[in-house]
């Protein structure tokens, strides 16, 4: 039989805002090259010309499924450049903030994989409850999804009152809705048919691909940045790793799962735990770091971002990369989608939570 | 704490004589060496081989239009050891050739070419350096560059 070459998307329900050339034989595909750039902004270019403090909502807008940890490498990177040791308090506050953006990025994360695998009923659930910490960002900064509460040198708010009943009240109920996940989507034998063994990524290949976070993590290795370099409060707080062996498709759910479960339990302790005093340094509205460069990694739920920031001097950066999790997630899918069905496909492009606009940037 | 680092610039600094320009701890897990490009591949896969970093973290061009160069930095992160390295080389501007390090870090694939777009710098050996984040009609040079001014208003 003859290969065709066929373009997926960008307009297809589960490309997202890219498309893919897969070149099929019958139903199988052989080859798979990733068409990105549809929601290319040039944020890198952008932040070169804005002050440093402008660029907090810049920079946010490389993923907003995960607003809260995306900004939060950009501040430490600046904090570093500066010299700034931030207040306590802050730093437990920016951990609830990072971990409660982690499961609202995973909730839609695990959401979209159930579209793959025809569960939209599973969507409908974790979009439900997405919304128990939505309401919690919005009594908390004042805004649900895009809220730039990091700022150098502290957090824009103090926890208002009454949140932390609020918080608990929300995680208890979040718990118990886990339980139940687990047993009417986990264990559901349609899920374990339409992934287990799909895109199965081994150990070696996964480092050789330089691919990060949970998709890492679903492979066996045990690499964490909340680990590795315990950033704002995470050297205080008792948690665990959550990985897997098998390195396929659904691993990386289970992963993404029990992260949810391990996140509930970083923020009841964060809050518990939290210090008294101030939230933030006095920093000037246009900060000027001294010339010199600093790269700060931070645990985004899609994995590990780097920002590369270069001073000149002045009050704008000369240069910002952003290593973007999902841009170095996305050499993982050529490589799953050889010789794979097509009706695989995109359980292996949302089982690798590879979003658009984090590729792009 | 930072004995690892120091073995690394050390152990650099040996093997490498003049070809490493400055190799240097700059703080807790962060090394920062600087190379001659006529060696950087060889250098890269002594850095993968021999002191363990597997894991690539980011490939990012600097211009810097003064001098004359971009600098390229390759961000690599040891798992077993969990220090970052960021190796950096130089490349004249008028004629930016550098040897692809897909050879070493398959994971640079993507980052080479998108640096490539972005600055223009050639990666020699890099398998498929072709219109990737841009439109497919773009003609206005490259975007990432000094002398490549943002419109603030539309024309």
């Amino acid at each position: 039989m003859s290969i065709m070459r066929v373009r997926w998307g960008p307009q297809h329900p589960v490309s997202g805002q890219w498309a893919f050339w897969l070149d099929v034989d019958g139903d199988i595909v052989v080859n798979m090259e990733p068409d990105i750039g549809y929601t290319h902004r040039g944020i890198e270019k952008v932040a070169e010309n804005r002050t440093y403090i402008q660029n907090v909502p810049v920079v946010e807008r490389t993923s907003v499924f995960d607003a809260g940890n995306i900004v939060f490498g950009y501040v430490q990177a600046v904090e570093e450049l500066m010299g700034i040791e931030i207040p306590e308090r802050a730093k437990y506050i920016r951990t609830i903030v990072g971990e409660m953006s982690r499961i609202v990025s995973h909730l839609y994360g695990l959401g979209l994989l159930a579209i793959a695998v025809g569960f939209e009923t599973m969507l409908m659930w974790f979009i439900n409850d997405r919304e128990l910490f939505l309401d919690l960002f919005e009594m908390l900064t004042g805004a649900r999804i895009t809220y730039s509460f990091f700022i150098p040198g502290g957090v824009l708010h103090d926890l208002p009152q009454g949140f932390y009943d609020e918080a608990m009240r929300r995680l208890d109920y979040f718990e118990r809705r886990l339980k139940d996940y687990w047993k009417m989507f986990f264990l559901n034998r349609t899920f374990i048919t339409r992934t287990r063994g799909v895109g199965v990524l081994k150990r070696e290949d996964a480092i050789r691909l330089g691919v990060v976070g949970p998709n890492l993590r679903a492979s066996g290795v045990e690499a964490d940045v909340r680990k590795d370099e315990p950033y704002a409060a995470y050297d205080q707080i008792d948690f665990i790793i959550p990985t897997e062996k098998e390195g396929d498709a659904y691993a990386r759910g289970g992963v993404r799962f029990h992260e949810l479960e391990q996140s509930v339990s970083i923020i009841r302790q964060a809050l518990k735990k939290i210090p008294d005093g101030k939230i933030r340094v006095k920093v000037p509205i246009t900060p000027t770091p001294p010339k010199g460069e600093a790269y700060s990694r931070v645990e985004t739920a899609r994995g590990e971002i780097g920002y590369y920031i270069i001073s000149d001097g002045s009050n704008r950066p000369y240069r910002v990369k952003i290593s973007a999790p999902s841009f170095r997630n996305l050499l993982a899918m050529p490589f799953l989608s050889r010789n794979v069905p097509m009706a695989d496909i995109p359980t292996i492009y949302l089982s690798l939570d590879l979003i658009p606009l984090d590729v792009d940037r | 704490m930072i004995k690892v680092e120091e073995e690394v610039v050390e152990t650099l600094k040996q093997t490498f004589t003049e070809y490493v320009v400055e190799a240097k701890v700059q703080r807790e897990k962060r090394v920062t060496v600087v190379v001659k490009r006529e060696r950087l591949v060889e250098i890269a896969r002594f850095l993968r081989d021999n002191l363990q970093f597997d894991h690539i973290a980011s490939v990012s061009g600097v211009d810097y239009p003064e001098k004359n160069e971009f600098m390229v930095v390759y961000h690599v992160w040891s798992i077993p050891k969990k220090v970052l390295v960021a190796l950096k080389t130089s490349v004249p501007r008028d004629n930016p050739h550098l040897s692809s390090l897909i050879s070493v870090w398959e994971g640079v694939n993507y980052f080479e070419r998108e640096t490539w777009e972005m600055f223009g710098i050639i990666f020699d050996g890099h398998p498929n350096l072709s219109r990737f984040l841009l439109p497919e009609d773009w003609d206005r040079g490259f975007p990432f560059r000094k002398d490549f001014k943002l419109r603030t208003k539309p024309e």
